[in-house]
């Protein structure tokens, strides 16, 4: 177990990374801090797909010199998949940014449960 | 390769294509776009339906002629067919039913943002069903994440906003589990294809090596498909995003967005880990134990409820309990019974929810259950047609509810160790579904003489009667003629392995 | 089989008609006009339905399927013997009730919601009596309550909605635990079709006999409830107090026997041979006795007399029950004896419970000192009606209390044999003594009482008719037993 973990600490991180995005996400009453969670939690998991796909002693996988055998390069799919991510994860970053402007600009705080009392109290 | 088996890519691209397309479109323009989408998306997928009936086995398509492992994927069997064409009615059937109420609910300068939505809802729904790709399934869950969330906040009130919120947050947990779930299962199989990560995983079922990861691949992703598709703990989002959006927004969200993640999860378990391997393990007892818990709590809460809609969302919390509990029984009968119940419950709760809208709409705009007394009388289509779901929901034979019910305890039976709790709390949950359910229907039949609001008859909402019958029918179809369609989603499944 | 379809779909559309047509009420003349014509049209339908399951009846007829609910589950239809006898007791229970109705509902509001109930629930009892399967009985089982209930709770008051909900739960309850044992049986038996000795695969009862009986004990429980066995009887007096007097007269004298029907079913699908000497066969003997004396003793104690009445029908219920659970031919013979004969009596005790309400207003038993001196047709029928459920000769009540007691006698069963027989003669006892006051004060008022203020108060020819042709077909069955045995003799059998 320990030299294991010792050996793939980047996926290590990545997993301690991405369960504290998830608890801050999941816990914080805070909507910027919810925010915050939710991108730790995406860059750990990209952080993850990175070291899966990194080899050792390679380059990225960018045609520099007219190199094109397979040995010269890391695996270039991670790659593609953390940039797919990294697009899914700003769009929706941005959706919930904007859900937060509305709600501060209507009930002044950025407080879920808050929100959540003044609903309650609007009664409706 | 015949013409048809493009259907499936196309109906993707054209609803798609045709949300950008609504962008710059008048209102109207935009209605009618999105009408004939879907309309034409409904008729690719019959004709799918038939052809593959026809021939009796599936195709993959490739995307761009790359082939497998690289390229990307559609796969289409019966079931997928199937399940596309019946998403198809049921979104046209709550568009046209939640139609006369979209002024009311709407700025008229967003009407076309909202046909976008619908459209892009559509075609993330139908590339959840159709990929057979896992990563692509990830983006287009996002996808579906998105436009759900503006589904519900597109009608602006505070409510609404509070709830999309959730709604996001809930989701992108999921949906943060369901990508890690994935990495994980790309970095031990090396695949994102699912037939090829399904060869993988046999691989390392069979060397005995990797397991525990594999399993907690398993799980994250069963997790994360479970907080999106509202399983009983994780739930909390659901009675203010159903009960205080619109309706179309609400019939579709509560029949087809939680139905897309759990056909998507069928998808996982067959196509990509394999049944029997998926069936050994714990994560099924925990399905089923949790999917127990939200039908008896589901049930519980809608009771306590004092506004129709939020009871009818709470309703879906419960059946959406039972959907978990045939994965849990680990068989194929319990397996078919959850997939019929899918289907029963997207058209029973469609229904009820465009039913409602009728009820509320002569009560006044109130949805108090003390309002609504003698609702039925003032707009008799949406009684009959609330009286008909609430029997569905109750599990009255000659409904479609009575089917999905008989099957799950048929299934129930082949599984001794499960056998009595399932059939004890399905026995409890039917009995509280009576509770509420007839409370409101007894409370919209009881007369009031002098309630100071309108009635509406046939005359006034032609188009929002023939829904309703049109429902109504759909139900009783499900439930009489259930025999040809678990005839096919068993074909269906069977193309699966 | 177009027979035997039009007799349950004909009354089902004409309900359906009635429930469509409806309107918001009119006042003064127009609604006098409104009533007559659905009042006539109400007559003809169910006139007409009558005519056509008489004719069914008549009509012996072949099996067959109407369609596949799935694939194994067919949708049959097969009039057997007990189907007859009990279509029979519909037959001319349910119209003279209508009859009656028309009178009785005079000055109610809603009145085409509950003649098109009624009439859905006439189909679907037909249809009950002519299932041929299970799972047929059972959704028009299910069906039954669904269309029972808004007779329950026509007044729409909130004690009439919270008993008609407590009926409902009650019957639901009891009809899942009935299809928890048919999801059972249908694992081990070929075919869900009836028969009266047993489907039960022979290697099913070697591997799960244990497992069947308390499935047999379930179901039995589960169709009870509808019959008002204790300990799931509690839904009948709350539902009778509130309802209107010829749907109680209804749900007493038909719509409870449905429980009766499904248990003859049950017992036949199992087959006595199998659950002859066992714990079910103790357990349920039991029950039936403890529900016979402390249904007895209950409507002794109350006050209302449809209350009253109600516990009765608990009580009486529960001797059709025991003479099933005997299992022996004669005690068999006494049960179906007493299904019509209960039938009858009932549902003409209820309509003279009724014409009283209906005409002074008074629910007590107290209040009706002098009653007989006011309506007098009225309270002889009543009278004859009493003595024929206490079970004094010659009326119906007596033959039946006579065979079930004999059967008991008869069947060898350890206790039982003589305990039962005990059991009915004291209840008869505390049925004579909750039944027989009001008679007594109603015809001897006692030398205090003011017979200046005495009114005719007879109902109309509405009202009488329909008591007086029930109170003869229960003096009928009494004189003439033979004209039944026959019938139930085959029923036995199971042909």
């Amino acid at each position: 177990m320990g030299p294991n973990l010792l050996a793939n600490y980047g996926e290590a991180v990545s997993a301690i990374l991405f369960c504290i995005g998830f608890t801050n996400l999941l816990l914080q009453t805070n909507l910027i801090k919810k925010i915050i969670g939710l991108n730790i939690m995406d860059s750990a998991i990209y952080l993850f797909l990175a070291e899966k796909g990194y080899i050792a002693g390679r380059a990225a996988p960018i045609v520099v010199d007219g190199v094109t055998s397979v040995e010269a390069y890391i695996n270039p799919i991670p790659s593609g998949l953390v940039l797919t991510g990294i697009v899914v994860s700003v769009s929706v970053t941005a959706l919930m940014l904007s859900l937060t402007i509305r709600l501060y600009l209507r009930y002044h705080t950025l407080d879920l449960d808050e929100i959540s009392m003044q609903l309650k109290r609007e009664g409706k | 390769m015949d013409f048809i088996c493009n259907f499936p890519f196309f109906s993707i691209l054209i609803s798609l294509f045709s949300g950008t397309i609504c962008s710059v479109l008048p209102a109207k323009a935009a209605k009618a776009v999105n009408r004939l989408v879907i309309a034409a998306v409904g008729l690719m997928s019959a004709v799918l339906l038939l052809y593959l009936l026809s021939t009796g086995e599936s195709f993959i398509y490739w995307m761009g002629h790359f082939p497998a492992p690289w390229g990307n994927e559609i796969r289409a069997g019966v079931l997928e067919a199937g399940m596309a064409l019946f998403f198809c009615v049921i979104m046209y059937l709550s568009m046209a039913g939640g139609a006369h109420k979209l002024p009311d609910e709407v700025v008229e300068s967003k009407h076309s943002l909202y046909y976008i939505l619908v459209n892009l809802l559509l075609s993330s729904l139908l590339a959840l069903v159709y990929t057979n790709d896992m990563f692509t399934a990830y983006v287009f869950v996002e996808i579906n994440t998105i436009s759900a969330c503006g589904l519900i906040m597109i009608r602006q009130v505070g409510r609404t906003i509070e709830a999309a919120v959730r709604y996001m947050i809930m989701s992108l947990l999921g949906s943060g589990l369901l990508l890690f779930g994935l990495c994980i299962m790309y970095d031990l199989t090396g695949h994102l294809l699912m037939s090829n990560i399904k060869e993988s995983v046999a691989l390392i079922m069979a060397n005995g090596e990797y397991q525990i990861p594999l399993i907690v691949a398993v799980a994250l992703m069963c997790i994360g498909l479970c907080i999106k598709s509202a399983l009983f703990p994780f739930h909390a989002w659901l009675p203010d995003a159903y009960g205080y959006s619109t309706v179309s927004s609400a019939a579709i969200l509560s029949s087809l967005v939680s139905k897309g993640y759990i056909f998507l999860l069928i998808k996982i378990i067959y196509r990509v880990i394999g049944f029997d391997i998926f069936n050994s393990t714990r994560i099924i007892d925990v399905l089923f134990v949790f999917g127990l818990m939200g039908m008896i709590f589901g049930s519980l809460s809608a009771i306590k409820e004092n506004d129709i809609r939020r009871m009818i969302a709470f309703s879906s919390v419960a059946q959406i309990g039972y959907i978990y509990m045939g994965f849990g029984m680990g068989t194929q009968a319990g397996m078919v019974a959850s997939i019929f119940h899918i289907l029963s419950h997207a058209a029973t709760k469609s229904l009820l929810f465009i039913a409602a809208i009728g009820l509320t709409d002569v009560s006044g705009g109130s949805r108090k259950f003390i309002d609504l007394t003698g609702a039925a009388y003032r707009n008799k289509w949406a009684g009959v047609a609330f009286t008909a779901g609430s029997l569905s929901m109750v599990g009255i034979p000659l409904f479609s509810g009575f089917i999905s019910k008989l099957l799950f305890a048929q299934a129930a039976v082949q599984v001794e160790g499960k056998m009595l709790a399932s059939l004890i709390v399905l026995g409890i949950s039917t009995v509280l579904n009576a509770v509420y359910f007839m409370k409101t229907v007894i409370r919209i039949y009881t007369s009031e003489q002098d309630a100071p609001y309108k009635s509406i008859t046939f005359r006034d909402r032609k188009a929002y009667t023939v829904v309703l019958v049109c429902s109504i029918l759909l139900n009783v179809i499900l439930g009489v003629s259930s025999q040809p369609v678990v005839d096919m989603i068993g074909q269906g499944l069977a193309m699966f392995a | 089989m177009y027979l035997i379809l039009s007799s349950i779909f004909f009354p089902i559309l004409a309900g359906l008609f009635l429930l469509i047509r409806y309107r918001t009420p009119l006042s003064g003349e127009k609604r006098a006009i409104d009533r007559k014509a659905l009042t006539t049209l109400t007559g003809i339908f169910l006139l007409i339905t009558a005519a056509l399951v008489i004719a069914a009846l008549l009509h012996a007829e072949e099996g067959f399927t109407l369609f596949y609910l799935t694939k194994t589950l067919p949708i049959y239809f097969r009039i057997d013997s007990v189907g007859r006898l009990f279509s029979m007791l519909a037959v001319i229970v349910l119209p003279c009730a209508g009859f009656f109705s028309f009178e009785y509902m005079k000055h109610e509001e809603r009145e085409s919601r509950y003649y098109g109930f009624y009439l859905l629930a006439f189909g679907v009892l037909n249809a009950l009596c002519s299932a041929g399967n299970l799972i047929t009985f059972y959704l028009f089982f299910e069906l039954l309550t669904m269309t029972s209930m808004p007779l329950v709770l026509h007044s729409c008051s909130r004690e009439a909605v919270m008993a008609g909900l407590k009926y409902l739960f009650y019957s639901l309850c009891g009809a899942y635990a009935a299809l928890f044992g048919i999801y059972f049986l249908y694992q081990n038996c070929d075919s869900l079709a009836f028969t009266a000795d047993g489907a039960l695969r022979a290697s099913s009862i070697v591997e799960h006999g244990g497992f069947l009986l308390v499935t047999a004990f379930v179901m039995l429980l589960g169709f009870g409830v509808k019959a008002g066995m204790f300990p799931m009887h509690a839904w009948l007096p709350t539902a009778h107090p509130v309802a209107p007097a010829p749907a109680s007269a209804v749900l007493s004298a038909v719509i409870v026997k449905a429980g009766v029907l499904a248990i003859i079913r049950v017992l036949g699908m199992f087959g006595r041979d199998f659950l002859r000497g066992t714990w079910v066969q103790s357990v349920w003997i039991s029950l039936t006795l403890v529900t016979v004396f402390m249904g007895s003793l209950l409507a002794y104690r109350e006050p209302v007399l449809k209350k009253r009445l109600a516990y009765s029908t608990v009580s009486q219920l529960s001797y059709i029950l025991f003479g099933l659970a005997v299992m022996q031919e004669t005690a068999f013979t006494g049960a179906l004896c007493h299904v019509l004969a209960h039938g009858f009596i009932k549902a003409s005790l209820f309509l003279c419970a009724g014409a009283i309400i209906y005409k002074t207003g008074k629910t007590r038993v107290g209040e009706l000192r002098g009653i007989g001196k006011e309506m007098p047709l009225t309270m002889w029928c009543f009278t004859i009606a009493s003595l024929g459920l206490i079970g004094i000769p010659p009326t119906g009540g007596f033959v039946s209390k006579w065979y079930l007691a004999l059967g008991s006698l008869k069947s060898g069963l350890p206790v039982f044999d003589v305990l039962g027989p005990v059991i009915l003669l004291v209840s008869a006892l505390l049925t004579a003594g909750y039944l027989l006051p009001p008679v007594i004060h109603g015809f001897f008022p006692g030398a205090d009482y003011d017979y200046g203020s005495l009114q005719n108060k007879e109902p109309c020819r509405l009202m009488t008719v329909p008591i007086f042709i029930l109170t003869t077909a229960s003096v009928f069955i009494g004189l003439f037993p033979d004209s039944v045995s026959g019938i139930i003799a085959a029923a036995f059998t199971g042909r």
